[in-house]
């Protein structure tokens, strides 16, 4: 017994290889939100069954935009995720990323991003992307800005708090 | 274009049972956004959260191989609602849920004849052995649905745990007990 969504595509980089979550990846999703300080940008902690329920909408995601949020694999192990959101009741098409602790500094979000960002020019015809990200979540920012991401406005969101929301234009200078 | 397959499709005297599909969506939202999904929404609640759950309802079914089906008319693709085997992480049993997501949908018997051909699904050809459904005590709807599935409180089983209200757990006749329920 089996359903699956068809045409997903794998995004492949040097080190990467991005796919489409699966039932497999709990491990990952829970280990990462189970981690206050990793997560707490997220929405974490949360328990398992939660961290469950955010795979399970990540992979409806895709049913129901075309796109959305790719695991990170390095060696078949799954480190993180990277895609382009839409959730309705949100503003649109946002770059996001999430890693698990020991995947971070090397340079793994960049890279990964940069795969997303190619994939949403060529195949989903976005020339730019937003990224959302609270004031304080530095290493947010700095991605953003090595991505080339450019200030566009600041707004508030559905959640109340006010974010600075940078355009990243998805056709990349090779890194 | 990505679409969830394969999926099975059921049809009982008047309606059609499928997979969820993304034009669902805007129907869900709706039917989230009011008054009749009070029993089944977290009490803080927004248009982000509910996406979320409809996407998790889709999700459900690339996790598990099966999931909740959309129920419509035989001859019009109109969501009126939502029934099935339903077994998310956490959830103490497997379970066949339901919801009915316009009050045009209500009172024509519409949800027993989906939910029956669901938990016939689920007995038959997922080999369950038995399933619940939780229900909000509240959900006097719900409840009467329930009964009327031949379903009895099961005040020995578990319920999700919750941080609102604890639902109620309403166990349905095990399939060697069905004799005499139209096929």
């Amino acid at each position: 017994m089996s359903a699956f969504l068809s045409d997903i595509p794998v995004l492949t980089t040097r080190r990467l290889v991005l796919r489409m979550p699966e039932s497999r990846d709990h491990a990952a999703y829970a280990r990462f939100f189970a981690d206050a300080e990793a997560s707490h940008f997220y929405g974490g902690p949360l328990a398992p069954h939660q961290a469950w329920d955010r795979l399970a909408a990540d992979i409806g995601h895709f049913a129901l935009r075309g796109f959305g949020r790719f695991v990170v694999t390095l060696d078949d192990q799954t480190i993180g995720g990277c895609g382009i959101l839409d959730v309705d009741g949100w503003p649109g098409h946002e770059l996001t990323w999430w890693l698990l602790p020991e995947a971070r500094g090397r340079g793994i979000a960049q890279e990964a991003s940069r795969a997303v960002l190619d994939w949403a020019g060529r195949s989903l015809g976005c020339p730019t992307v937003e990224t959302h990200f609270r004031d304080e979540n530095l290493a947010a920012r700095r991605l953003t800005e090595g991505l080339g991401g450019v200030l566009l406005r600041r707004d508030q969101f559905p959640d109340g708090f006010d974010r600075d929301v940078y355009g990243i234009p998805t056709a990349q200078v090779a890194a | 274009m990505i679409l969830l397959s394969p999926t099975p499709i059921l049809t009982t005297q008047r309606l059609r049972l499928r997979a969820p599909v993304a034009g669902d969506w805007p129907f869900w939202r709706d039917f989230a956004a009011t008054e009749r999904a009070r029993f089944i929404r977290p009490a803080e609640f927004d248009d982000g959260k509910s996406w979320r759950a409809f996407g998790h309802v889709i999700g459900h079914w690339v996790m598990r191989g099966w999931g909740s089906f959309v129920f419509t008319r035989q001859d019009d693709d109109t969501p009126l609602g939502m029934t099935g085997p339903w077994y998310p992480e956490g959830w103490p049993e497997r379970e066949i849920g339901w919801t009915v997501w316009s009050a045009d949908a209500e009172g024509k018997g519409y949800a027993h004849e989906a939910a029956l051909a669901a938990r016939a699904y689920a007995f038959d050809k997922l080999g369950w052995d038995t399933a619940v459904s939780y229900i909000d005590p509240r959900n006097a709807r719900s409840i009467a649905l329930a009964e009327r599935l031949g379903a009895t409180l099961d005040t020995g089983a578990i319920a999700p745990a919750s941080d609102e209200i604890a639902c109620l757990v309403y166990r349905h006749p095990s399939p060697a007990h069905r004799q005499g329920e139209p096929a």
